[in-house]
């Protein structure tokens, strides 16, 4: 409606314009004058007075307009009726320019998908391991313990001794209630950085009620015994650590479990039939702690035991004895992300690849890992 | 004046030949007797009590080196002619060619503005009648060199336009003597000119005009610039210093406001009724519309 009475207008106006026959005033604006309103530069009141003039004279009122083109006047003064827009505004219309939304829109795109299938693509592999870990939790809980508390004598002089506290860390981690005190001389090979890992396990640790359910399945914990310090005779080291075997042994729930026990049992007989004075002599650096590294050495050293696993060397490989080649195994390397993540979740594997050099095949929960 | 605006003139004076970039050695009192034409043209006739800040800064925002070399040249400085004479020829030449028909008679205007400008006329008190006299340093010195062209061109044109029709209403004198006392023959009235004629009687076009009267001075300058000179909005804004959209909008309000007067006059002092008014509109409308499209048809047809 508005716009039609405009136009309305607009016509009459034009009609009148044709036909005006206006007086021309004697007086007109000097040049000075002229070209001081055409650059818009004059006072206030002398501007109005001479808009007057020019709304009357149509003489001046070309001169002033074709002034006023060729000075190229344009609406300086009037930033006030025509607002600038605020950078935030002009950033938000230049977002939207043609030149914009043509070439930068289709590359943000494409940038963003790339960025998505990243992100997608990263946490795929650590899901990975989360779920297995998850699932194998519950079930096989126990599979850790005796892990943590097989009675291995032999240890790598390599093996760095870790600190009482560490273990401590190691201890609240596990959650083992099979496991013994660690003596104060024989530490787990565990470092700090496991330790500090070891502390966000125990967020993932199973619910009360399963660890209650596991634990009714387990033997009841067993004091651990004193650690025998260097000074015992090589012979009551051996004993000791036969002893501690038997009383921390746990009832694992697994099949895993079961097959590891039987392992274990094995290499309780091969020590006690193979075992040396120079084998008992290491035994007090390492004892029957949760976390230590249980190893034994057949006479030929082709077979390890670490953390309740038996290795087999084959080649130059550390093969788990459950080890089933039918089934796929997950390569990590040794420092990777993967691996990282792996054995923050698990460190008794950290520990048998600390343990074990070369590369390594290790049977976990049901999981087969090849560790370079 | 008083003789504190005077100490202002000097003051400023001297303001004005520190700040300009070659001041062409002029003195103070070569500087204040335009200074003070300036200020009592663009101040002191609207406002005589203006404050000296004012005067002052008014001061301050003069042209200095456009006004030093003007001065200067009109002092007889041959080095500032010089000076003035490259700087601005092309200044002038371009403005001639604008205002000129073809290439000589831009020629010619050039000339004649530089005689101008120099003064082979000479005033009541011997010096030469320059133009040089009337730049007060408000605007900048080509702008008001293109102004003295622009002027010069029409009334070159006006001169030659009045001789032309000076020969053309003899011709019309001679044709009327001729036709005296014959039966007049009007020619067909056009579309155009036949709703022109009924609109010019009507009491809308009046009110109109009254309306259009009554605006204030720049929507009144606006008005004509737009309708009457058929300027484009960019062009009428530029006038008025202000932005096309701006000059827009302005139009658009006085759209409004004159229909709004016009109104008020028809059924204040004419008697008609609002629905009556409402309904003029719509017919004056569209019969000028009719009529422009038709006259502009038979135009493209010819």
């Amino acid at each position: 409606m508005k716009q039609e009475t405009n136009n309305e207008m607009d016509l009459l106006l034009r009609r009148l314009g044709r036909r005006d026959d206006a007086l021309v005033p004697e007086d007109h604006l000097d040049a000075d004058e002229l070209s001081a309103y055409a650059e818009n530069v004059l006072p206030a009141a002398a501007r109005a007075r001479y808009t007057m003039h020019l709304a009357e004279c149509s003489r001046c009122r070309s001169l002033v307009a074709q002034l006023s083109s060729s000075a190229g006047v344009v609406a300086a003064t009037d930033s006030a009726a025509v607002p600038e827009p605020s950078g935030f505004r002009k950033f938000l219309a230049s977002l939207f320019t043609p030149m914009v939304l043509r070439y930068a829109a289709p590359a943000l795109g494409l940038i963003v998908v790339a960025a998505i299938g990243f992100v997608v693509l990263r946490r795929n592999q650590p899901g990975e391991y989360v779920a297995r870990n998850t699932a194998s939790d519950t079930q096989q809980q126990p599979v850790a313990s005796p892990a943590a508390s097989s009675s291995g004598v032999v240890y790598s002089l390599s093996n760095p001794t870790p600190s009482p506290g560490q273990f401590d860390d190691q201890r609240k981690d596990k959650n083992q209630p099979a496991q013994p005190p660690p003596p104060p001389n024989m530490a787990p090979a565990v470092t700090s950085v496991d330790a500090e890992v070891a502390k966000e396990k125990t967020k993932d640790q199973p619910k009360p009620e399963e660890r209650t359910t596991t634990a009714a399945n387990e033997p009841p914990p067993v004091k651990s015994e004193p650690t025998p310090t260097p000074e015992q005779s090589p012979r009551a080291a051996e004993t000791e650590a036969a002893k501690n075997e038997v009383k921390v042994q746990p009832a694992p729930a697994s099949q895993e479990g079961r097959a590891l026990r039987g392992a274990q049992r094995e290499d309780k007989t091969s020590l006690a039939r193979a075992k040396k004075p120079a084998d008992a002599a290491s035994a007090p650096a390492s004892g029957a702690g949760a976390f230590q590294v249980d190893g034994v050495d057949d006479a030929k050293v082709n077979i390890r035991t670490v953390a309740g696993r038996r290795f087999r060397k084959q080649g130059s490989v550390w093969v788990d004895t459950a080890y089933d080649s039918s089934k796929d195994a997950v390569t990590l390397a040794r420092g990777s992300e993967q691996y990282r993540a792996l054995v923050a979740d698990e460190p008794s594997i950290k520990t048998i690849a600390d343990q074990l050099e070369g590369e390594i095949i290790v049977v976990w929960k049901g999981h087969t890992y090849r560790i370079r | 004046m008083n003789t504190g605006v005077e100490k202002l003139f000097e003051e400023g004076a001297g303001r004005m030949l520190a700040r300009a970039n070659d001041n062409r050695s002029l003195s103070r009192e070569a500087m204040v007797p335009r200074i003070s034409a300036a200020v009592e043209k663009y101040l002191l006739k609207d406002d005589p009590d203006i404050p000296h800040a004012e005067i002052s800064k008014f001061i301050d925002e003069l042209q200095a080196d456009d006004l030093c070399l003007i001065i200067a040249c009109e002092r007889g400085d041959e080095n500032a002619w010089n000076d003035l004479v490259e700087r601005f020829t092309a200044t002038v030449r371009s403005a001639a060619r604008s205002a000129s028909k073809n290439e000589d008679a831009a020629e010619d205007l050039a000339q004649s503005i530089w005689a101008e400008l120099y003064g082979l006329r000479t005033r009541k008190d011997g010096m030469p009648a320059s133009k040089l006299a009337y730049y007060s340093g408000r605007g900048s010195l080509a702008g008001w060199l293109r102004a003295v062209v622009a002027q010069l061109a029409v009334d070159v044109f006006r001169k030659q336009s009045r001789l032309v029709q000076t020969e053309e209403d003899t011709d019309l004198e001679r044709l009327a003597r001729v036709a005296e006392g014959q039966p007049i023959v009007a020619g067909i009235p056009t579309p155009e000119e036949s709703i022109s004629n009924r609109f010019a009687q009507t009491d809308m076009q009046q009110a109109l005009n009254q309306s259009v009267q009554e605006l204030p001075a720049e929507d009144r300058l606006l008005v004509k610039l737009y309708y009457f000179d058929n300027l484009r909005l960019r062009e009428a804004g530029a006038v008025l210093g202000v932005h096309e959209a701006t000059a827009s909008r302005r139009l658009t309000r006085i759209q409004t406001d004159l229909r709004k007067r016009v109104t008020k006059i028809l059924v204040d002092e004419r008697g008609w009724t609002q629905a009556e008014t409402e309904r003029s509109f719509a017919e004056v409308a569209q019969h000028l519309d009719t009529d422009l499209e038709s006259l502009l048809a038979t135009k493209g047809t010819k």
